[in-house]
């Protein structure tokens, strides 16, 4: 797809929809991370629509991170299964794909292959989003095969530690002692290690992160969906609280994100030689073209 | 309706400063005007969380941003 393709004409533009009008005008579509990525949200529309999750839902925001740092938007799908983060996600002007419970990945391996024989000059991302319940219980298997066999896709995982969708039941990734609703006494087991496990199984890439600096969280994701265009699987552990459940005052949901860095979350980045050299190199690519841009700009000035 | 962030566009407008629209958990909810150099409150997708108050008040001691109850017409 590119922009062309969803640019209406002039005369049906107003029988369409205002809020794909707006998209298509003031979109982020075909244009640079400068002119509308993370560091000008709010100055341009963003590919998140409306959305039913909860009043200060820091997954809800951690999508709205996700979507707005995409380096190739148009031409990237996206992948989930139940849980509360395909309630926004299958609301973004991105194709979403949703799955039988813990598929995503799966689904995902198959899309990425097919992507890269039907179009093989083109840069197709496949990016999973998925809960913790949905990566790390129910999906296990899926996801931990598919990064065996070097699936070349970004998996994300927004780990808000229970399930939150369902009650409060307590998830493998929710912490030891954690008394929930459905588990009254305290869960007996710890934290599974997520990115340990991530990088036994053969990801070239793995972040473990809570999304509070925002600069830094976009550069992660951009980092690992570029990786994975070339080098291998890549993995992305987020910590997005689930004010509900665990009864986080919405207003505090942020200051608890920077409690938990300090935590269970604190930052952790892993890479291969490989993927080093890969992000070395688009990162110089990127400045060089930002350095480019700004000289035009300063000459078009003068 | 609830309470629903309220900017204070005159004291907004002295910070050049778009941090409460970079930590919204909604999108296309919190924005920034430009030429103005000021934040407005899109009252129809606020859901009343107060993480902007939170920004604002309690991370970079502006004050800006209110709770407050619009004025909604009855449709």
């Amino acid at each position: 797809m590119s922009l062309k393709y969803i640019t209406p004409a002039e005369r049906f533009k107003k029988y369409l929809p205002k809020d794909y009008v707006e998209l298509v005008d003031y979109g982020p579509f075909g244009k640079t991370q400068e002119e509308a990525g993370p560091g000008n949200m709010g100055q341009f529309k963003e590919l998140v629509e409306e959305h039913p999750m909860c009043s200060g839902c820091w997954m809800a925001y951690y999508i709205r991170l996700i979507f707005a740092s995409l380096p190739n938007p148009e031409d990237t799908v996206t992948l989930g299964t139940a849980g509360c983060g395909r309630l926004a996600i299958s609301q973004a002007a991105v194709p979403f794909i949703y799955g039988n419970y813990g598929d995503q990945n799966a689904m995902a391996s198959g899309l990425t292959r097919a992507f890269r024989l039907r179009f093989p000059d083109k840069t197709k991302d496949v990016i999973t989003i998925a809960g913790d319940g949905g990566t790390m219980d129910i999906g296990f298997s899926m996801t931990m095969h598919s990064w065996i066999r070097g699936e070349k896709f970004t998996t994300i995982m927004l780990d808000n530690e229970v399930y939150g969708n369902t009650g409060g039941q307590s998830s493998g990734m929710s912490p030891k002692g954690a008394v929930l609703k459905m588990a009254p006494k305290g869960k007996d087991f710890g934290k599974m290690p997520a990115t340990e496990l991530a990088r036994a199984a053969g990801c070239v890439y793995t972040v473990r992160m809570s999304p509070t600096n925002i600069k830094k969280a976009a550069k992660i994701i951009r980092r690992a969906i570029f990786v994975a265009r070339e080098v291998g699987p890549t993995f992305i552990h987020a910590y997005t609280s689930c004010n509900i459940e665990y009864s986080i005052p919405t207003h505090e949901v942020f200051a608890d994100a920077k409690a938990q860095e300090k935590d269970r979350f604190t930052f952790e980045e892993y890479m291969t030689d490989e993927a080093k050299e890969v992000i070395e190199r688009v990162e110089a690519e990127e400045k060089a073209a930002r350095m480019a841009r700004k000289a035009q700009k300063t000459e078009a000035v003068n | 309706m609830y309470y629903v962030a309220k900017v204070n566009a005159d004291m907004c407008a002295e910070y050049k400063c778009n941090t409460c629209t970079l930590y919204c958990p909604e999108a296309n909810t919190l924005m920034f005007d430009k030429s103005g150099n000021t934040s407005w409150v899109d009252v129809d997708r606020c859901k009343g969380c107060a993480l902007c108050v939170y920004v604002c008040t309690d991370m970079l001691n502006r004050d800006c941003i209110t709770m407050e109850m619009p004025n909604v017409e009855a449709v």
